[in-house]
């Protein structure tokens, strides 16, 4: 076992991989799906060679990858899994299923597009058509941040109960390389306390779990998950400064960047902010008074933060690398809602930029900025390109 | 015969089924739980996935068992039941047993998947099937386990299909234990459940259940009709190890399919015809049952003498 | 925004034991007793389920002193009881009837080989009582008397104790030694048994009324029924009763070479099977048909087998004595009939069949065609009822303080029968003699309390539990061999056979604790207590499989009433 951090040339899923062998989870469901293959393909490899302790099993179906994790996850232990778009998709019964048993399984998911048809392409339509399923999402836009983040996720989702899941683009993130700084076990134990919930399945104190209940316990169940939820931002806070201590790097829950005095805000999330940084930084050195949010937690929906950051601004455009029919961008819709009724609120554009993993470079973004900036805004989201 | 090796009956405390559960008066599921119960004892975990035993299993916040007992999605038993092995055995609790209590709906239909996968991979699981031969907890609709010509809600007409043959399924797996068992036989039934839990892998007993409500039975004519089953071959007790070796445990059909189909309501459409053609699907059954028990006499001889 | 509620579990806290189901129920199952079959059919009502059970624990001692509350003679009753309960048997339908009579001889004989002994009253009766008459209804009236406690005489005219059991039955039927054995037990009870002491005639019975607080007359029938064709002295025509009382002292009369023996019953029968044994050649003339002989089946296969030739249906119209020097000495001239039986034993109808005339040539003829009691031996003080004494519930007879059974007041003509009279009359005496101050200090013996359950049918046993099997063979000695010794026919169970016919029995009405009330039941709502069972009524939904899974129907379901 390593005693100090070492620097090495990942991918985004190599990253995750290194993420879940640090958390020392002790159970690992898996099935292959493009392009989060890499992943599982790193910690057989782990495995194989002693360096990972854990039940690593690979059911048929990502409907079964999960429904093995609930109740590993009830019965006590720490669950790690991956995956993809369609698999995602297949997860999503039990996805509500894992929010309502409190299990806080961490699970890294690599955006790609959703069939039909067919495609493998960096789009977050897959994650965000899981907002309602109860589960912390975050959005990472390097495979540091990958890494960083799902050690992180455990950290809040096992203070709260709740599930996580750390997003990261097809491609952009999950397979291009870049030095990342893989922290000692030793750092990441003492980062992560064991899992030792006190409820769970346990043949010494017989309590089961699943049993049909009445309307009123329904009800309460749900403000008891509401009430844990309204916890995770300031935890995610909390653990992300935390990390920073340890490990010098913060990304924070909604980060600024050269908001200062900016008239103009790009909100955006995953690696589109790190393209629109550069561009960014070319407006500003062509004087524009332009700044980006980079919204990292997207549930729970930080609307504090998001308000805080963005007061004012004068004009936010959103760039949406998804689309939910009928009603556009998901993160336009969401930030209109978040933003609605502030004092002094922004006026909120939506771009629907990099739909099904069109390329979006940085000029892009600084044409796009320049286009949505005279015209009014709108309810709905604009196509751009 | 009357076995007085069932003398040793527990004292209620100890019992791991309790009285209260809502199992309709009569039904035979729980007295097949209290005696796997029995045999399994207290060091054991239930993946119990939404059928009639979800009931029995009681309502929030009353467990009927006084084991942990876990509830899955429908599709989902063995691939919980995975999961849930997986994370004993990382917490080194590996003489806990892990079992699924699932009904026919959750095995051979929709949950047929995750088994055949668990099967695959050997999870150390002891799978029962609690086969009522339809959705009997939402009403009495067919599954594949239905057997041909019976009324369902859902095939009015009678169904028109074969039952489904777990077993010849799970034997192609290659499992080390495939069995039927039956609580009318009840000596036959625990020694079955004794046996598969002193191995390890892929276990799985498909015990049949019949349904009072569903297939038209007095309230005490669950044992009746189970016994009828066996002895008309309509139900066969069988046992397959290692997906090679054949045993029969029931004896050679001595009872015409029709008795058995009299005393259900579901069948009492039928015409002559279909009970001459269920007879034949019974007598054709049972001689293949007989070929493969043949066939596995030399290797069963060789395996008992390695 | 209100105040959020405390989290609630989502995980069990409790078990569903707080839940009565049985407010579900319509019906609740009870835990009875009830009497077999077999029980209600012994002329002596005895606990068969339950010696029967003993015996298959291996408690045969336990089985013996159950036999013996109702019967002081299980071994000889296992070897001449016509069985009843056999008939009765649930199982008859089932498979065949359980081979009872043999089981209850096998723990008679057990009994007499280890020599157990009943036990007389622990404290002494005030009342004394007489006996009149030494036979099998005699002999069990003083038994159960002794066994509560009064003083006992027992008057005898012949010899010797046992009556129709030692002048009436062959050796080969019913060995002296058992005969004797079990008479001796009785006896060594406490009887003051006073032999060659015969009551005859009004004065001599009074004088024993008067002497003792209660009687009990039981002088069996001892007249011979004559035949008309018969009529007058002859040398060659004989009273079977005779025959048979000069057999059993070993002075059997010479009659020629071939016998006619006329009669249907049991006594015919024995009357012709003696004969064999003397070297006769021997016919049986019975007016019935085979099947409607009152002689129990098996002798009749047993006298065949000895070679005595069976002629059914058929009567005695005119005996003719040859002149001497033919080929026999009686020419008898018979016809057949058509018998119709009448509503009790002794009566029926008989048709003679035209032009079917035939003539059997024989040496001798004896009949037995049965017997009247002899009733001017009790003066004309009792009432009467036709050739019988006639008598109320239990023996009761037209004086207060005579009780009366056997022959003499019944035309059941079975020496079980007699013994159950005997009983049931000692029973009403002791009850008479509490009432008048004269009984016993402890509680009175009570020996036929069957409770208000219905006698179990077949219906109620759960077949499931008792796969067919054949009924275990009464072995007999070959028949050349018996008639040439005259040693006892029927041989009796080895130990395997006899526990084998024990798992046969489906114990009706008696519980045999299987306990598959218990494990059958859904919601575990019955209890093991004891011996016995309780329902739980929190839980019971009064489905009924307890009722269903029981072997022994001892469990049954009530309607509840709301």
């Amino acid at each position: 076992m390593n005693t100090e951090a070492r620097t090495l040339l990942l991918t985004g899923n190599h990253a995750v991989a290194w993420a879940a062998r640090l958390a020392r989870p002790k159970v690992v469901p898996v099935y292959p799906i493009t392009p989060q293959t890499p992943v599982l393909e790193k910690i057989t490899e782990f495995q194989a060679a002693g360096e990972f302790d854990a039940e690593v099993l690979t059911p048929e179906s990502e409907h079964s990858v999960m429904s093995a994790c609930i109740p590993a996850s009830l019965a006590g232990v720490r669950v790690f899994t991956a995956t993809a778009s369609q698999g995602l998709l297949l997860m999503h019964e039990l996805l509500h299923y894992a929010a309502g048993a409190r299990a806080p399984i961490v699970m890294a998911n690599v955006n790609r597009t959703v069939a039909s048809p067919w495609a493998f392409w960096p789009d977050h339509t897959d994650s965000l058509a899981q907002r309602d399923t109860g589960w912390i999402q975050y959005y990472v836009e390097s495979p540091q941040e990958a890494l960083d983040t799902v050690l992180q996720a455990y950290r809040v989702a096992e203070q709260v109960l709740v599930p996580a899941m750390v997003n990261l683009d097809a491609f952009y993130v999950s397979h291009s390389l870049e030095p990342v700084s893989v922290p000692a076990q030793a750092l990441a134990d003492a980062y992560l306390p064991p899992f030792a919930p006190r409820q769970r399945l346990d043949t010494a104190s017989p309590s089961s779990w699943g049993n049909v209940i009445s309307q009123d316990m329904f009800f309460r169940h749900r403000q008891a998950i509401e009430q844990s939820m309204a916890e995770v931002p300031e935890l995610a806070a909390q653990a992300d400064r935390a990390w920073a201590e340890l490990t010098g790097r913060s990304h924070g829950v909604v980060e600024r960047y050269r908001c200062d005095g900016a008239q103009t805000v790009v909100v955006t999330m995953g690696s589109m902010a790190g393209t629109a940084r550069d561009a960014i930084d070319a407006m500003r050195e062509a004087g524009q008074a332009v700044g980006l949010v980079k919204l990292r937690l997207f549930r729970p929906l930080p609307v504090h933060a998001l308000r805080a950051a963005l007061a004012g601004a004068r004009d936010v455009i959103v760039l949406d690398r998804n689309h939910s029919p009928g009603i556009g961008g998901v993160l336009h819709q969401e930030l209109r809602a978040a933003l609605y009724g502030m004092d002094g609120a922004p006026r909120i554009h939506g771009c629907l930029a990099g739909v099904g993993g069109v390329n979006v470079p940085p000029e892009h973004v600084a044409r796009f900025v320049g286009e949505v900036l005279q015209t009014e805004p709108q309810p709905e989201s604009h196509w751009v390109r | 015969m009357i076995d007085n090796t069932l003398l040793a009956v527990p004292r209620r405390e100890d019992d791991l089924l309790c009285s209260g559960h809502a199992a309709c008066p009569g039904c035979s599921e729980p007295i097949t739980l209290r005696h796997i119960l029995a045999v399994l004892g207290p060091d054991t975990m239930a993946v119990v996935p939404p059928s009639c035993m979800a009931i029995i299993a009681g309502p929030q916040p009353f467990s009927s068992m006084r084991i942990p007992v876990y509830q899955p999605t429908l599709e989902a038993s063995a691939a919980a039941a995975s999961g849930l092995r997986r994370a004993l055995d990382a917490q080194g609790r590996h003489e806990t047993t892990v079992i699924v209590l699932a009904g026919d709906g959750g095995t051979y239909d929709i949950g047929l998947q995750c088994l055949s996968s668990a099967a695959e991979r050997n999870e150390n699981i002891l799978y029962f099937c609690l086969d009522n031969e339809g959705y009997m907890n939402t009403g009495a609709q067919k599954s594949s386990s239905t057997p041909r010509f019976a009324y369902t809600s859902s095939t009015p007409a009678g169904k028109t299909t074969r039952k489904k043959n777990l077993t010849e399924i799970m034997a192609a797996h290659g499992v080390p234990y495939v069995a039927t068992a039956s609580v009318a036989y009840l000596a036959d039934l625990r020694r079955k459940v004794a046996k598969a839990k002193a191995m390890r892998g892929l276990r799985l007993i498909t015990l049949l259940i019949p349904c009072l409500d569903g297939w038209g039975l007095a309230d005490d004519g669950a044992l009746g009709a189970a016994r009828l089953a066996v002895q008309s071959g309509a139900f066969p007790l069988v046992e397959v190890e290692d997906g090679v070796r054949w045993t029969l445990n029931s004896e050679t059909p001595s009872r015409p399919i029709a008795e058995y189909l009299a005393v259900q309501r579901r069948y009492r459409n039928l015409r002559p015809a279909d009970v001459r053609a269920l007879q034949g699907e019974i007598d054709e059954g049972w001689a293949r049952l007989a070929r493969r028990a043949q066939a596995s006499m030399p290797a069963a001889a060789e395996a008992r003498a390695a | 925004m209100n105040a959020p509620l405390p989290v609630p579990p989502i995980w069990t806290t409790g078990t569903t034991e707080g839940i009565h189901t049985g407010t579900w129920r319509a019906a609740t199952p009870r835990h009875l007793f009830a009497p077999s079959p077999c029980h209600q059919a012994c002329p002596v009502n005895g606990e068969i389920a339950t010696w029967i059970g003993q015996a298959r624990n291996n408690d045969f001692h336990g089985a013996w002193q159950t036999l013996m509350r109702h019967n002081p003679f299980p071994a000889i009753a296992g070897r001449i009881c016509h069985h009843p309960c056999e008939s009765a048997c649930n199982r008859a339908e089932y498979d065949a009837a359980l081979s009872i009579c043999r089981l209850e001889r096998f723990i008679g004989d057990a009994a007499l080989d280890a020599g157990w002994m009943p036990q007389a009253a622990a404290s002494a009766a005030a009342g004394r009582v007489a006996i009149v008459g030494g036979g099998p209804a005699g002999l069990s009236a003083a038994y159960q008397l002794r066994r509560i406690g009064y003083a006992v005489t027992l008057y005898e005219g012949s010899d010797a104790l046992g009556g129709v059991m030692r002048h009436g039955i062959p050796a080969y039927r019913l060995s002296r030694r058992v005969l004797d054995g079990e008479i001796a037990r009785i006896v060594a009870l406490g009887v003051d048994v006073r032999l060659n002491h015969p009551v005859q005639g009004e004065q001599a019975f009074a004088g024993i009324v008067a002497a003792h607080d209660a009687v009990f007359v039981a002088l069996g029938a001892q007249q011979p029924k004559r035949l008309p064709a018969l009529a007058g002295d002859h040398d060659w025509a004989l009273d079977g009763a005779r025959y048979l009382a000069a057999c059993s002292r070993g002075t059997p009369p010479a009659l020629g070479a071939r016998v006619l023996v006329i009669g249907g019953g049991s006594a015919a029968i024995d009357v012709a099977r003696s004969a064999r044994r003397q070297g006769h050649e021997v016919t049986l003339l019975a007016l019935e048909q085979r099947a409607q002989m009152p002689a129990q089946p098996e002798e009749v296969v047993e006298a065949l087998e000895e070679g005595i030739t069976l002629v059914n249906g058929a009567m005695l119209r005119v005996a003719r004595e040859k002149a001497p020097g033919g080929d026999s000495r009686l020419a008898l001239e018979c016809v057949r009939v058509r018998f119709e039986p009448g509503s009790e034993r002794g009566r029926f109808t008989l048709t003679e069949i035209e032009g079917s005339a035939f003539e059997i040539a024989v040496d001798a003829v004896v009949t037995a065609i049965g017997q009247d009691p002899r009733l001017d031996d009790l003066g004309v003080g009792l009432r009467r009822e036709g050739a019988l004494l006639w008598t109320a519930t239990a023996g009761a007879t037209s004086d207060g303080k005579v009780w009366a059974g056997g022959d003499l007041a019944s035309m059941a003509r079975f020496v079980t029968e007699a013994v159950g009279m005997g009983k049931r009359a000692a029973l009403a005496i002791d009850r008479s003699l509490r009432e008048r101050g004269l009984g016993a200090s402890g509680p009175a013996l009570v020996l036929d309390d069957d409770g208000d359950e219905p006698v179990v049918p077949l219906s109620a046993i759960s077949q499931h539990y008792h796969p067919r099997r054949a009924r275990v063979e009464s072995p007999r000695r070959g028949a050349a061999e018996r008639i040439a010794d005259e040693g006892e026919v029927q041989l009796g169970l080895e130990l395997a056979q006899a526990l084998a016919e024990t798992t046969r029995c489906f114990s009706c009405g008696t519980c045999i604790n299987c306990d598959h009330c218990v494990i059958y039941c859904p919601d575990l709502a019955i209890e093991r207590v004891g011996l016995g069972y309780t329902v739980n009524t929190d839980y019971c939904k009064g489905c009924g499989v307890c009722v269903r899974e029981c072997p022994t129907g001892s469990m049954a379901m009530s309607e509840d009433s709301k």
